[in-house]
């Protein structure tokens, strides 16, 4: 089941999710509308699965940037978002969207346990400036079944980040 | 919880959801094929700018289709207006559409309960292809919501044909391009 958005305010207030920062106007009827934040990471050269990949940081000044299709991003969300007791689905929103903005490369789940800003893997359609804090999607949290899961407890590798992190798939190559 | 295609039916006619028209034949196990409409806009500045509205060109899908060609965005829109104001609806493509390398929306699959209207698709091709007015291009489901429910109220409410982004509304508010 879906949260509405009352419930998001409700879970907020007695501590079951965390956003940070959290403002009660971006809650819609389903999600919490989310930002952008104002780091970006641009792949330089050949990626390699089964290496680290060399990036290129930027940070998105106040006029915003131009991401250019066929290259990829990695942002993050402005918001730190945590729950152990809800999964959550991060996703663009019509704004986003029909910019042909993706924010993710089909990996949208943030698991139980999670505690962290996001990293978005930023793909555009067509050249298209975007502003750092603009609304840029929707964060959906999913009630769960069956015994409680935490990604905390794994020693997982992208449990606690705070900035755009890059792939670390080269540590299950041994 | 995901709705069955018999619930669908079902809540179709007590009004839990409103999908008009509506064709019983269009459900599936677990959603409903909404069609492509005849009406898409394409962009006409060749840098989009989240914080401005972007000027667009209308183009009708003819009887014989068009082909949208790889590296472009097109936004169309469903035939069908469809919403809840019980259920959290999510659109996607259909797999038919998706084999044909079409994506039919741009990572923002979820609606808003007390939505209604037509659906925008943000169709984005990965190889050439024509399409036609008329066909079964996504589908919409519907999930269980938990909690007091509050309904959507906000920009695209009512959408009638395909609807460009509304960002710059929410920038020009933060004063974010409004002086540029």
């Amino acid at each position: 089941m879906i949260l509405t958005g009352p419930a998001i305010a409700d879970a907020v207030a007695c501590g079951d999710i965390v956003i940070d920062p959290f403002d009660p106007a971006c809650l819609s009827p389903n999600a919490y509308d989310w930002h952008l934040g104002n780091e970006l990471r641009i792949a330089a050269g050949p990626l390699d699965a089964a290496r680290p990949s060399r990036f290129i940081e930027r940070r998105i000044p106040p006029t915003g940037v131009v991401l250019q299709p066929g290259r990829l991003y990695l942002g993050t969300t402005a918001e730190h978002t945590a729950s152990t007791r809800y999964a959550q689905l991060l996703n663009g929103d019509h704004g986003t969207g029909s910019l042909g903005v993706f924010v993710h490369v089909s990996a949208p789940l943030g698991h139980q346990g999670h505690a962290i800003r996001w990293t978005l893997e930023i793909r555009a359609a067509q050249p298209v400036r975007v502003y750092p804090g603009m609304c840029f999607g929707k964060l959906v949290f999913l009630n769960v079944c069956g015994e409680l899961a935490s990604y905390q407890q794994r020693g997982a590798k992208y449990a606690a980040t705070v900035g755009a992190g890059t792939s670390r798939l080269f540590e299950e190559f041994s | 919880m995901i709705l069955t295609g018999p619930e669908i039916a079902a809540a179709q006619r007590d009004g839990r959801l409103r999908i008009d028209p509506f064709d019983l034949a269009a459900v599936n196990p677990n959603s409903y094929n909404l069609r492509l409409g005849p009406t898409l806009l394409q962009y006409n500045v060749p840098v989009l700018d989240a914080a401005r509205p972007n000027p667009t060109r209308e183009m009708t899908v003819g009887e014989s289709g068009v082909v949208l060609q790889p590296g472009r965005l097109y936004l169309g829109h469903t035939i069908e207006t469809a919403g809840s104001d019980v259920f959290v609806p999510l659109l996607f493509g259909r797999s038919s559409v998706g084999r044909l390398g079409l994506f039919v929306e741009i990572t923002a699959p979820i609606g808003d309960i007390g939505f209604h209207g037509q659906w925008t698709l943000m169709l984005h091709p990965t190889v050439a292809v024509r399409v036609y007015a008329g066909m079964r291009i996504s589908q919409i489901m519907f999930f269980l919501s938990k909690g007091p429910i509050d309904t959507y109220s906000g920009k695209y409410q009512h959408a009638d044909g395909p609807r460009s982004s509304a960002s710059w509304q929410d920038l020009v508010a933060l004063g974010v391009g409004a002086s540029s």
